[in-house]
C-alpha cells in the first residue's frame, strides 16, 4: 500500500518540481511583493544596508519595527541613520561628492529628485523593478504619487509615505444650528469646510469673534517649510512661479503680493503668537480643544482621534480632547499640496545595491507598506488605493473612511512641490522671505526681495539648464493643475 | 549698619542667582514634566508630579549612547592634548622653539570660523575613512584643544622658577625628567584647571560633530538636534538629553571650584 | 636657556644633526595643529579659484572670479554687518555685567564660593543646549519669558522673541550675554583680586573716591587681562553659530544671518563651495592681519 502511494507520490513530486523551476506562472495572480522581496534578499543574509530616515517619528519605525522584521526573515542588518528634515538632501549629496559609500537605501523627497539625478546619486531602478518587482502592484499606486517615482521616464525611487496637506475642522461646531444661522446672516453662505481661502479666513474670524479666548477659529504652520503653505494657495489663486521664456520669478506678480497679504491678514483672527506656531503646536491646540480648524499633515487626523495614543513614542503628543468631533476636508480651493512626501532609493555608491533595493521593495509592497501606513510611529501616509480601501483602515475609528476618502481625493488632484536644478536653495528663499513678511516686513517687498534672489540663483545655475528643468516639471498635470 | 550691608550683599547675590541660574532649572524642570504638561500653555512653573520617564526613553531607545560617544571623544582628546600642549609649552618656554612667530601661529588657530575649516576637512577625512569614526574625530578635538592648552601650559610653566628645574638637571635628571618630576607638579593645579576646561569645551563642541558624524559617533549635542523636526518637538527629549549632557559638566565644576578660580586667573593673567 | 645647557643635553640626534634641541617638544603638537589648521586654508586658496557649485562640479578653473564676487555680494555684507553689530552690543554688556558681578564678589563672605560656583554655570553650557533652552524658554506658547514680563506689566504680553521685529537680534544677544558674562565675571573677579591692595589703600587715604581708585588704580593694574578676555570674547562672537542656529535659523528672513550662518547656508546647503572657499580665505587673512596688530599693540608676544 505505503509502496504504491510512494510511487505515485514521487514522479508527482517530480513533476511538480520541475515545473516550478521553469518558473511557469503557477501563482502568478496572487504573487506578492513583500513575499518575493524577502526571498530574493535571504541570498545576501549576513550584510549590512544603511537606511536614511527622517529623524524622530519616521526613523522609529525603521529603528524598532522593521528593521529587526527585516533581519529576522532575510539576515541582512539594518543600520538606521537619522537625518533631520532639512538635513536629508544636503547631508546625502555631502556624502555623495565625498564618495563614501555610506548610505545604501536613499530618503528621495521628490521635490529634490530632480538634482539628485542630475548630481548623478540615484540609481535607475528600471532593471532592479523587473528583476524582483511585481508589476501588478504597481497599478494600486495613487497615480499622483506614483507621478513621483520618474524623473524623465527613468524610475529612480518607491514611494513610502503619501502626505498631502488635510483640513480639519470641528465639526461639532460647524454643525452647531447656532452657529449656522449666525454664519449664515452674516457670510450670506453655509458654514461648511472652506472652499476657497476667502472663506477660510472667513469661518476663522467668525469663530475667534464667538469663541475667543476659549477656542480660536483656525491654526497655521508659520514657521519653516512655508515654501509648501505659501505654494499651494500661491497656485490655486493662479500664479505662476516663472515667467516660462524668461526664467524670470514672478511669484512677486499681483497674485503672490494679495496672497500673501491675505496669509498675514488671516493671521490676525487666530491665537496671538500665532506667527510662531509650528506642526506641534497646531496639534497640541487641536488635540486641547482650542482652535476650531487648521491645515496640516494626515497623521494630525490619527492622532486628533487619538489612535494607538498608547505607543511608548507618542508619549509626548497631548491627549485628545477632541476624538470623534473632527472632520476632514480636502484644502480650500481644491487643489492641496502633497507636501514633501517620501521615496525610497538606492545610491549609486552603494556596496550592495541589491539589498539596499530590495529593503526598499518590501517597505514599499502592498502588504507591508499598509502595515506601515496604519502605525502610530513612523508617519507613514496612505498612498496605495488598498490604503484607502482597506477594512482594517476603515475599521480604526469611526470616520476612518471619510479620513481615507479626503487623503485620496485631495492627492488625486495635488500639486506636486516644484521640483527644478537646487530646488533646495529655492525653497529656503521662499520660506524666509514668506516668514519675513508674516514677522512684519511688507509683502511686497520680500517678494521683490525673493523674486532678486531666484533670478540670482537662475543667472548662477543657468538660464537655460533651468529653464529645461522647470519646463519639464511645469509640463505634468500635478505642477498646475490648470 | 554692616548687618544692613551685608543682608544687601546677600540678597544681591542671591538675585544674581536666580536670575542666571533660571533657564537651567527650566531645562530641568522640563525633562521631569510629563509631555503633555510640557505642551500646556501656559506653561507650568514645576513639574506637578516629576518623573523620570523622559530619561528612561533615553536608555530604552538607546540614545543615550551619544552620551558614551562624547565621553570617549572627549576624553581621549583633553587626555592627547594635555600630553602634547604641555610638551609643546615646556618646548617654547625652556628652549624658546618657535618664539613670535608660533606663539602667532597657535593663536591664529581661534580665529576662523569653525564653518570655515569643516568642509575641506570633511572631504579629506571621508577619502581617508576617518569619518564618523572615533579617532578621527579625536584627532579633530585635540587639534582644536591645543591652542588654548598651550598657551595656558606656557602660562603656568612660566611661574615654575628655572631654578628648580636647574637643580633637578645638576642632580641627573634629562629634561624630560625634570618637566615631568619637577614642573608638572609644580604646575599641577593650573593643567588640571586647564584639562577641565579643555575637556569641557569639546564635550559642548556642535558643527564639526554635526558634520563629521552620522550614527555611530554621534555626540550627544547632535543628538539633541536630531530632536527637532517638522512633524515633531520633542521639547521632552531635548531637556532630558541636555540634562544628561550638562550634569557631568556641572560636578566637574563643582569638584575642581577649588582651581577654577586660580586656574583662569593665573593662565589669563599670565598669558 | 644657555647654550652650556644645550650642549650638555641637546642634541637629540647627537652631534652635527641641526634639530634644535626642544625641537621634538614642539614637533607633534604642532604637526597636528598643521594638518587640522593650516591644510584646509590651503585647499580653500585652491578651490576659491575653481568653479564648484551646486550644480556644477566639474571644477574649472576660474581665476580670481570668486573674489570679485564677494565685493559685490550684498548679503555677505550685511551679514558682517549684523556679526559686528552683534559684537558691538554684546561685549560691553557682557563687559560692563562682568565687571559689576567682579566687584560684588570682592567682598569676603562667607558663601561666597558657592555663589560663584553657581554662576559659573552657564559659561559651561553647550551653546547649542543654551540656543536650544532659551528657544523655549522664549517660546510664546510653552516658555516663561513672556509670563514673567506678563507678571510685571499686569497684562498678557505677546511678544514673539524669535519673529518680531527686533525681537530675534535681541533675543540673540539676551543668550550671550547669559551664557558668557560668568565667564567675563569669573577673569575679571580674579585679576582684580590680584591688584595690590596696598596700592588701593594708600589712594584711599590720599582722599580718592572708591570710582577714582577704581579707575586709577584697579584699571590699569587689569587692563592687560580685560584685553585678553576682550579679545577672545570678541573673537568667539564673531564666529559665533550654535546659538544663532538653535534660536532663529538666521531668520526671520536673513534678519539674523551672522557670518557664520550665511557660509553655512550657502556652502551646506547651497554647496557653493568655491565661492565660500574663497570668502575663508579672506577671511583668514584680514582676522590674521587684525590680530597680528592687536596682539603687537599690547605687546603679548613678549
Amino acid at each position: 500500500m505505503i509502496k504504491r502511494t510512494k510511487g505515485i507520490l514521487a514522479p508527482l513530486a517530480l513533476a511538480s518540481g520541475i515545473v516550478l523551476s521553469l518558473g511557469l506562472p503557477v501563482q502568478a495572480q496572487t504573487e506578492d511583493a513583500a513575499t518575493k522581496a524577502i526571498e530574493a534578499a535571504k541570498q545576501f543574509s549576513g550584510t549590512t544596508i544603511t537606511v536614511v530616515a527622517e529623524a524622530g517619528l519616521q526613523a522609529l519605525l525603521d529603528k524598532q519595527i522593521t528593521a529587526a522584521e527585516w533581519e529576522a526573515q532575510t539576515g541582512i542588518k539594518v543600520n538606521v541613520v537619522e537625518l533631520p528634515f532639512e538635513e536629508i538632501y544636503p547631508k546625502q549629496l555631502l556624502e555623495h561628492q565625498a564618495g563614501t559609500g555610506a548610505y545604501d537605501t536613499l530618503l528621495i523627497s521628490p521635490a529634490y529628485l530632480a538634482d539628485m539625478v542630475a548630481n548623478g546619486m540615484v540609481e535607475d531602478l528600471g532593471p532592479y523593478v523587473e528583476k524582483y518587482g511585481v508589476a501588478a502592484e504597481d497599478a494600486d499606486i495613487n497615480p499622483a504619487f506614483a507621478d513621483w517615482q520618474f524623473y524623465d521616464g527613468t524610475r529612480y525611487g518607491l514611494v513610502v509615505d503619501g502626505d498631502v496637506l488635510v483640513t480639519y475642522y470641528r465639526k461639532d461646531l460647524f454643525a452647531d444650528p447656532a452657529n449656522q444661522e449666525a454664519f449664515r446672516a452674516k457670510y450670506g453662505y453655509d458654514l461648511a469646510p472652506p472652499a476657497d481661502y476667502g472663506q477660510f479666513g472667513d469661518i476663522a474670524c467668525f469663530l475667534t469673534e464667538k469663541y475667543a479666548p476659549d477656542l480660536y477659529g483656525a491654526g497655521v504652520i508659520n514657521t519653516g517649510y512655508m515654501f509648501f503653505m505659501f505654494g499651494e494657495r500661491f497656485r490655486v489663486a493662479g500664479g505662476r512661479f516663472f515667467d516660462a521664456e524668461t526664467m524670470k520669478a514672478t511669484v512677486n506678480s499681483d497674485i503672490g503680493v494679495q496672497v500673501l497679504t491675505q496669509m498675514i491678514e488671516q493671521n490676525k483672527c487666530m491665537a496671538p503668537g500665532i506667527e510662531t506656531w509650528g506642526f506641534a503646536e497646531n496639534l497640541s491646540a487641536l488635540n486641547a480643544g482650542q482652535i476650531g480648524m487648521t491645515i496640516s499633515w494626515p497623521p494630525l487626523g490619527r492622532w486628533a482621534q487619538g489612535v494607538n495614543i498608547n505607543d511608548a513614542a507618542l508619549s509626548w503628543v497631548p491627549a485628545t480632547t477632541v476624538a470623534d468631533k473632527i472632520g476632514y476636508a480636502v484644502n480650500p480651493g481644491g487643489h492641496p499640496e502633497l507636501a514633501a512626501g517620501f521615496l525610497s532609493g538606492v545610491s549609486v555608491n552603494s556596496k550592495n545595491k541589491d539589498a539596499a533595493y530590495l529593503y526598499a521593495q518590501w517597505m514599499h509592497s502592498k502588504t507591508q507598506s499598509l502595515q506601515n501606513v496604519m502605525r502610530p510611529v513612523g508617519l507613514r501616509d496612505p498612498y496605495r488605493m488598498s490604503h484607502y480601501t482597506s477594512p482594517e483602515y476603515q475599521e480604526l475609528w469611526a470616520s476612518a473612511p471619510e479620513y481615507l476618502a479626503v487623503l485620496q481625493e485631495g492627492a488625486a488632484n495635488g500639486l506636486a512641490d516644484f521640483s527644478w536644478i537646487e530646488t533646495f536653495r529655492y525653497q529656503d528663499a521662499m520660506s524666509r522671505a514668506v516668514l519675513d513678511a508674516i514677522s512684519g516686513a511688507d509683502p511686497k517687498e520680500s517678494l521683490d526681495g525673493l523674486v532678486a534672489e531666484w533670478d540670482g540663483m537662475t543667472e548662477e545655475i543657468g538660464v537655460d539648464r533651468q529653464r529645461a528643468a522647470y519646463q519639464a516639471w511645469a509640463a505634468k498635470p500635478s505642477a498646475y493643475r490648470e | 549698619m554692616k548687618m544692613l550691608r551685608s543682608l544687601v550683599w546677600y540678597a544681591t547675590s542671591l538675585v544674581v542667582c536666580v536670575v542666571f541660574l533660571f533657564p537651567i532649572y527650566w531645562i530641568f524642570a522640563v525633562s521631569l514634566k510629563k509631555p503633555e504638561e510640557i505642551f500646556r500653555s501656559p506653561p507650568a512653573w514645576f513639574p506637578s508630579e516629576p518623573q523620570f520617564n523622559n530619561f528612561r526613553v533615553l536608555f530604552t531607545e538607546g540614545d543615550v549612547w551619544s552620551i558614551f560617544n562624547s565621553l570617549v571623544i572627549s576624553g581621549s582628546a583633553t587626555v592627547i592634548a594635555m600630553l602634547l600642549g604641555t610638551l609643546c609649552a615646556y618646548g617654547m618656554v625652556r628652549f624658546r622653539i618657535g618664539g613670535e612667530h608660533l606663539s602667532t601661529f597657535i593663536i591664529a588657530q581661534r580665529l576662523l570660523p569653525p564653518i570655515a575649516i569643516v568642509f575641506p576637512l570633511f572631504l579629506v577625512y571621508s577619502q581617508l575613512g576617518l569619518a564618523d569614526t572615533y579617532h578621527g574625530l579625536i584627532l579633530l578635538y585635540t587639534a582644536f584643544a591645543l591652542p588654548f592648552v598651550i598657551w595656558m601650559a606656557r602660562g603656568f610653566l612660566l611661574e615654575v622658577p628655572p631654578e628648580l628645574e636647574e637643580a633637578a638637571l645638576i642632580d641627573g635628571c634629562t629634561r624630560f625628567g625634570a618637566l615631568w618630576r619637577v614642573a608638572v607638579p609644580m604646575a599641577r593645579n593650573g593643567l588640571f584647571a586647564t584639562a577641565v576646561f579643555a575637556f569641557i569645551y569639546s564635550w559642548n563642541e556642535f558643527l564639526f560633530a554635526l558634520i563629521m558624524t552620522r550614527n555611530n559617533v554621534m555626540t550627544y549635542t547632535v543628538q539633541i538636534s536630531n530632536y527637532f523636526g517638522p512633524q515633531s518637538t520633542f521639547w521632552a527629549k531635548i531637556a532630558a538629553m541636555s540634562v544628561l549632557g550638562t550634569v557631568p559638566v556641572l560636578i566637574l565644576v563643582s569638584v575642581m571650584q577649588r582651581y577654577l578660580v586660580r586656574g583662569i586667573s593665573l593662565g589669563a593673567v599670565k598669558g | 636657556m644657555t647654550t652650556a645647557q644645550s650642549s650638555v643635553f641637546g642634541r637629540p640626534f647627537g652631534a652635527g644633526r641641526s634639530v634644535r634641541p626642544g625641537f621634538w617638544y614642539v614637533a607633534p603638537a604642532v604637526f597636528i595643529l598643521i594638518l587640522i589648521g593650516l591644510l584646509p586654508i590651503f585647499w580653500s586658496i585652491w578651490v576659491s579659484l575653481l568653479n564648484l557649485t551646486g550644480s556644477n562640479r566639474d571644477g574649472t578653473f576660474i581665476g580670481l572670479r570668486n573674489y570679485a564676487r564677494i565685493f559685490s555680494d550684498e548679503k555677505l555684507g550685511w551679514s558682517l554687518v549684523r556679526t559686528l553689530m552683534i559684537m558691538a552690543v554684546a561685549l560691553p554688556i557682557q563687559l560692563v555685567l562682568g565687571m559689576l558681578l567682579a566687584l560684588h564678589f570682592q567682598a569676603e563672605k562667607p558663601l561666597k564660593k558657592l555663589f560663584v560656583t553657581l554662576l559659573v554655570l552657564p559659561a559651561v553650557i553647550s551653546p547649542m543646549v543654551a540656543g536650544s533652552m532659551w528657544r523655549l524658554m522664549f517660546d510664546h506658547k510653552f516658555g516663561p519669558v513672556n509670563q514673567i514680563i506678563s507678571f510685571f506689566t499686569e497684562k498678557p504680553v505677546v511678544l514673539l522673541w524669535t519673529i518680531r521685529g527686533d525681537l530675534p537680534f535681541w533675543s540673540i544677544i539676551i543668550t550671550e550675554v547669559w551664557q558668557w558674562t560668568p565667564f567675563m565675571f569669573i577673569i575679571l573677579m580674579a585679576a582684580i583680586s590680584n591688584v595690590d591692595r596696598d596700592q588701593m589703600n594708600a589712594a584711599a587715604i590720599d582722599g580718592a573716591r572708591p570710582h577714582q581708585i577704581f579707575r586709577h588704580v584697579v584699571l590699569p593694574a587689569i587692563w592687560p587681562v580685560l584685553i585678553i578676555a576682550l579679545l577672545i570674547r570678541g573673537l568667539d562672537l564673531f564666529r559665533i553659530f550654535d546659538s544663532v542656529w538653535q534660536l532663529t535659523r538666521g531668520g526671520p528672513g536673513n534678519r539674523t544671518e551672522t557670518i557664520s550662518v550665511f557660509m553655512y547656508i550657502r556652502g551646506f546647503q547651497g554647496f557653493d563651495t568655491s565661492y565660500i572657499a574663497a570668502v575663508v580665505v579672506v577671511l583668514a587673512v584680514v582676522l590674521s592681519a587684525i590680530v597680528m596688530l592687536a596682539v603687537r599693540r599690547v605687546g603679548l608676544d613678549r
